[in-house]
């Protein structure tokens, strides 16, 4: 049973959780400094989001339809996204199993990784306060 | 035991002239017009005749692209899906080295699925079979006849395109060793390096690998100990041509399913930057970066050296540094340069070196290795191997 009921759902914690990354600047900076769009294609239930560095400036955070052209984007379950933010997937195995799915130059996400790590921390306040509900029973 | 995933979809088939039969295979999976990807000097040297004859023979004139570079560029890719698509074929032979390898994997997007190569860069975001590809390899090294991945330079970005999805790998690997006879000593070793450094490396991807890729790994690295200086020194040794080919494809297994790790990641990054060649740099590479991850590899590369006999110690940091300096002995038992410096790398100021780092740091091949490495990790190793 996956852990979000509906597209609404993924959509409230997800823009959540990159509203919190675009403050903290530790993990901000680096992603503007690498001017990428990416976009993760969500199913189970079905969402798009993307980040949008392109500028070096600011980090634009859109839900659903994006008229710019991703340079990267990224599948994957809902689930999976969950469980990447909470720290529990390696990416190296969902990578080589398909779990995750990536298009563009990837290499320049990857490389990202590192970077985006201390938002582990984050995501497990953030699910409970978008949605209302702790965490284990989710 | 970690999860695994291991799959190997290429038809491996090993024997002296079986490159004869290469359009019989292609046939056999329903092709007609296969498009023969290789490169100019193959072509030269005559060793082909036997393979284009097998064409011949099934009544169809030998289509060739032979202009393929040592190290091939999304130009090349571009060219050769055009060719093949003017020349309506419906399947691919690649005969050659790796760059051959990657051109034929990269042309068969284009020439299966139409549309512009970079739409089809990322990972496992093919989602449908290509075109009919058999690989023959005319080095024993890259393992790119049985890998799910294809490596192409953009030549303008000075970086490395990765193409990955298991439709790449090909149908069939023919291997052939009598192919591999007129192979100059130095580029011997070289390929000979780049696939031992496939195996231990996959060998220490620690999230990635199983018991059936070390498998593959151990007895791949104990082929190669025992052969390369054979195959190096006299060319005209079957024997030892036939066991480091088989070396080169069973690594090359065990790699497409455990990963490589920072090793190929500095290789590619030198290689990008400088165009030094790709085995000579991993050989070069090899001794610091697995001492690099011995803090967290000392048990396997420890098993390692026992099943390979380097070591009777028990201690694992004992027999993993035995593994580290056999290796290192092989590397002057066969020639081939020990640091960057013999390679042409220049020393780089303080802008070069943070420009050279990003690409390291953005090489996927950094992603399975079982250690971290940070900026000054990366100086570190780089200085050491200078």
């Amino acid at each position: 049973m996956p852990f979000f009921s509906s597209t609404e759902e993924v959509q409230k914690i997800m823009e959540a959780l990159w509203y919190e990354i675009r403050e903290h600047q530790e993990i901000a900076l680096p992603l503007l400094q690498s001017k990428l769009i990416v976009q993760f294609h969500y199913r189970e239930p079905e969402g798009r989001l993307t980040v949008d560095c392109s500028d070096g400036q600011n980090m634009l955070i859109i839900w659903g339809e994006y008229d710019k052209k991703p340079i990267v984007e990224m599948f994957m379950k809902a689930d999976v996204a969950h469980q990447f933010w909470l720290g529990n997937v390696n990416v190296p195995v969902y990578l080589i199993s398909g779990r995750i799915v990536a298009k563009g130059p990837v290499n320049r996400a990857l490389a990202l990784l590192p970077v985006v790590k201390p938002a582990f921390k984050i995501y497990p306040n953030i699910f409970e306060d978008t949605l209302n509900r702790p965490l284990v029973s989710a | 035991m970690n999860t695994f995933v291991f799959q190997s979809p290429t038809k491996v088939c090993f024997g002296e002239y079986l490159s004869a039969t290469a359009f019989e295979v292609a046939k056999d999976m329903g092709a007609e017009r296969p498009l023969i990807i290789t490169d100019k000097f193959l072509v030269a040297s005559g060793i082909l005749e036997p393979l284009l004859n097998g064409v011949r023979d099934g009544g169809v004139e030998p289509i060739i692209f032979s202009d393929v570079p040592p190290d091939s560029d999304v130009e090349s890719v571009n060219r050769a899906a055009q060719f093949g698509l003017e020349q309506a074929c419906d399947a691919i032979i690649a005969v050659g080295g790796g760059s051959v390898m990657d051109t034929a994997k990269a042309a068969n997007i284009c020439l299966s699925l139409g549309g512009d190569l970079l739409d089809y860069q990322g990972l496992n975001n093919i989602e449908d079979p290509l075109r009919p590809l058999v690989a023959i390899p005319t080095t024993a090294g890259t393992g790119s006849e049985v890998s799910f991945v294809a490596m192409i330079k953009d030549s303008a970005e000075h970086r490395k395109l990765v193409f990955g999805s298991r439709h790449l790998a090909p149908n069939v690997a023919i291997l052939d060793p009598v192919l591999l006879i007129s192979l100059p000593p130095k580029l011997t070793a070289a390929t000979g390096l780049d696939a031992l450094t496939h195996g231990l490396e996959a060998l220490v991807a620690t999230v990635t690998n199983s018991a059936v890729s070390d498998a593959l790994a151990i007895e791949s690295a104990r082929l190669i100990f025992e052969y390369l200086p054979r195959a190096t020194s006299n060319g005209d040794d079957m024997e030892a041509r036939s066991a480091t080919l088989v070396a080169s494809t069973m690594a090359g297994i065990a790699f497409s399913n455990s990963g490589v790790g920072i090793i190929h990641a500095l290789a590619h990054a030198t290689g990008a930057r400088f165009n030094t060649h790709h085995g000579i740099t991993n050989a070069v590479y090899l001794p610091h970066g697995m001492r690099f991850n011995l803090e967290y590899s000392n048990a396997i590369y420890g098993r390692a050296a026992r099943a390979l006999g380097f070591s009777s110690s028990m201690d694992d940091n004992e027999a993993s540094e035995a593994l580290v300096k056999a290796v290192e002995r092989l590397l002057k038992e066969v020639g081939l340069p020990t640091e960057l410096k013999q390679l042409g790398v220049p020393e780089m100021n303080e802008e070069e070196l943070q420009e050279w780092v990003n690409l390291v740091v953005e090489d996927p091949a950094i992603i399975f290795n079982p250690r971290e490495a940070s900026v000054e990790d990366i100086i570190g190793i780089y200085k050491r191997a200078y």
